[in-house]
């Protein structure tokens, strides 16, 4: 019987496209752009995410984010390093400056400067050279994003020399991190070196990264941390939501992606409901004849219901596939670096594919069900 | 549909097939796509508190290395140019060691000048005690005579003054003498100014003057001193602590202390004093531009023989805290802030 249902879906073939076509679409619209958006607004947290090391976050109370912050007086790290569970602790300064390029151009860049000793607070991994090359003597190393900005003829990065608050800079190498929200221009330095490079002001310590001692958690060190140093402690994933917070606040952007969103949600509920509510009038003879024949209603309602499903799991499958084409084929443009699309994405628009398909499926089932069986014979 | 065999359709069978493999490898791309949000360990070692301290309630605080005695700037007494320098860096020095010497020819000049009026002096003295002699023979003959017509009056009166003139030369060749020697001495003395000598015994840490330079009493050119000296055996740590920690700090406990880059050597070093004097702090940079704000307490830490710390290092240190809990709230402004 469901095997007939089919048959009656795909028989018009027009009609079958069109709902393919429909449930396709908005799948591809919600998923895609709900993907962009959430890879958008999780810029805010590139910062957190590029220091892998950090457990917590240690910044003066009126910091929000890891580009709104606050510097504090340097003895802050000692500070932070006399609580119990704070495995180790060091300083790292983020400041915006201007830089001068080999050609003269002024371009504001962000300055991280992190421990001299141990490095930490750099991004994980490097596209060129290593994190070593910062022991050299006025080295900088460049975030690959930044690469792109500050060298648009394609020049060789490495060895160029930028100048810094009338200080010589040599980059020596390219970082692989995540971009910020801004795109802007990374410089990662030691910290002692950071110092010169940012125009003076008192206090310069803007955060102290620290770890965690085994058998605590980094919650509990943070609670401990704020309680007995008064200043502020966020772990990893709280201040990584405090960046997008940020963004979610302060743009226009989750407002803009909600309208196409809602639009995929229309445009589907649109372009569906008509096909399906033509295909089902188109029909109704034959559903007034199986009705004739003595099918039930609820055999009926499994009919087009199976109808419906494979309209949506194909149509569904079809938008996906469209999605992570897109998001595949533009994984080597800089803009679109480190985007992903999160699991929770294809369940999202699966749940709204499945309300277009109940809401429509409904509204086309009701004349069906209220077709006496000798409409057959009009 | 003519391409399919009779019995396939493409929108029933073919179509499906394929959503079905698409979803399975886009379900494949997403899962294996998903980034890396995971902390890492950090690949060096970072400064921690070890053993006991990494549970219980501690200080943390930086440090420089510096000589048990502090570094002690060598000034010369008197300007002049340097002539020989007996110490390189990193000699030891015994007290009292010449370090360097300093021009010494004029007052050399002045002790030969010294020495000939002293051979002078004594010249005079002789040629005084041989007339004083002569007179007092002289006056001695005539007082002999028992006879007064043998001798006239005048005479007598002539050799007692010979011999009282005699004596009083004698008196005025001794005094310059003595003005002669008082002379020799003052150049001697001023010879020995000019060899610039260690006041302790200790390690030569710096010296940053040459034979043919000038050196003068209000410092080296450049602001630099011209030899740093101190006693290393042993070194000293001294430790910034943050005012606000300073309370907790248990006076006398020992210190875990690691040199900066290599947190893995860590020492112990043992309470010798705290400064009586708070101080803004500075030792971030060294520039002297760095303008701060916070007050340290520094306490002083003797370090144990080790081959890794050098005079001027940075440091890293631990020290146990008083209490385990959080500092309790001051009351009294609290108060002042509810009003």
């Amino acid at each position: 019987m469901l095997w007939i249902a089919i048959r009656m879906l795909t028989g018009d073939a027009q009609k079958f496209y069109g709902l393919l076509f429909g449930i396709a679409f908005s799948t591809l619209l919600i998923t895609q752009q709900l993907t962009i958006f959430v890879n958008l607004i999780e810029r805010g947290a590139s910062g957190v995410y590029n220091a892998p090391e950090a457990e917590v976050w240690v910044m003066d109370p009126v910091s929000r984010t890891t580009d709104v912050n606050y510097a504090m007086p340097s003895t802050a790290l000692d500070e932070v390093r006399s609580v119990p569970g704070v495995e180790w602790a060091v300083p790292h300064l983020r400041a915006v400056a201007s830089v001068r390029t080999g050609t003269g151009d002024l371009e504001g860049v962000a300055i991280i400067g992190v421990d001299d000793a141990t490095l930490i607070g750099m991004p994980e991994n490097m596209v060129a050279e290593t994190k070593e090359v910062l022991s050299q003597p006025d080295a900088v190393v460049i975030d690959d994003g930044g690469v792109f900005n500050l060298f648009e003829n394609g020049e060789d990065p490495i060895g160029q020399r930028l100048e810094l608050n009338d200080q010589r800079a040599v980059i020596r190498g390219v970082a692989d991190s995540i971009p910020s929200f801004t795109s802007q221009v990374v410089l990662y330095t030691k910290y002692s070196q950071a110092l010169n490079y940012v125009p003076g002001t008192r206090n310069r310590l803007t955060f102290v990264l620290a770890g965690v001692t085994e058998g605590e958690t980094a919650a509990g060190v943070a609670d401990r941390i704020e309680e007995q140093t008064g200043l502020k402690a966020e772990t990893r994933e709280e201040f990584a939501q405090a960046g997008v917070d940020f963004i979610v606040q302060n743009t226009g952007i989750p407002t803009n992606f909600g309208i196409t969103v809602v639009l995929g949600f229309v445009v589907g509920v649109a372009i569906v409901g008509l096909t399906f509510s033509l295909f089902i009038r188109d029909n109704i003879k034959q559903f007034g004849a199986l009705k004739a024949i003595g099918v039930t209603n609820s055999k009926i309602v499994g009919m087009v219901s199976a109808q419906a499903a494979l309209v949506g799991a194909v149509g569904y499958a079809l938008g996906v596939i469209g999605t992570v084409t897109f998001i595949w084929a533009f994984s080597g443009n800089p803009f679109f670096k480190g985007f992903y699309i999160p699991w929770q994405i294809p369940l999202i628009s699966l749940a709204a594919v499945v309300v277009i398909l109940a809401i429509t499926g409904w509204i086309a089932l009701r004349s069906v069900l209220n077709t006496e069986p000798a409409s057959v014979f009009r | 549909m003519a391409l399919l065999p009779q019995n396939v359709s493409f929108s029933r069978q073919i179509l499906p097939i394929l959503a079905l493999i698409g979803i399975v490898i886009a379900a494949f791309y997403i899962f294996s796509d998903l980034p890396d949000r995971s902390t890492s360990e950090p690949e060096q070692q970072p400064p921690k508190a070890t053993g006991a301290l990494a549970d219980s309630a501690r200080v943390a605080g930086t440090g420089l290395v510096e000589p048990a005695s502090e570094i002690i700037d060598i000034g010369s007494a008197l300007s002049g140019l340097v002539t020989d320098l007996r110490v390189q860096p990193g000699d030891r020095v015994e007290k009292g060691q010449p370090l360097f010497l300093v021009d010494s020819r004029a007052a050399r000049a002045r002790l030969t000048e010294a020495n000939a009026a002293i051979a002078e002096a004594r010249a005079a003295i002789n040629e005084a005690r041989t007339a004083q002699s002569t007179a007092s023979q002289q006056l001695a003959l005539f007082r002999s005579i028992d006879d007064p017509a043998a001798v006239s009056r005048s005479e007598v009166i002539r050799a007692e003054g010979e011999a009282a003139a005699a004596k009083s030369r004698l008196n005025v060749a001794r005094a310059r003498l003595s003005a002669a020697q008082a002379s020799a001495s003052s150049a001697n003395t001023e010879i020995g100014r000019l060899t610039v000598r260690a006041p302790i015994s200790g390690e030569i840490l710096a010296v940053n003057i040459r034979p043919g330079e000038f050196v003068a009493t209000q410092g080296g050119g450049g602001g630099l001193p011209f030899i740093q000296m101190g006693e290393t055996n042993p070194l000293h740590v001294r430790i910034d602590i943050d005012e606000n920690e300073a309370v907790r700090l248990q006076m006398g406990a020992e210190a875990t202390v690691s040199p900066r880059g290599a947190a893995e050597l860590q020492v112990k070093a043992k309470f010798v004093r705290a400064e009586p004097q708070v101080v803004p702090k500075r030792q971030l940079t060294n520039s002297a531009a760095e303008r701060v704000d916070v007050r340290v307490l520094q306490v002083i830490y003797a370090l144990p023989e080790s081959d890794d710390f050098r005079v001027g290092q940075q440091v890293d240190a631990f020290i146990p805290a008083v209490d385990n809990g959080p500092r309790a709230p001051v009351q009294s402004t609290e108060v002042e802030e509810q009003e």
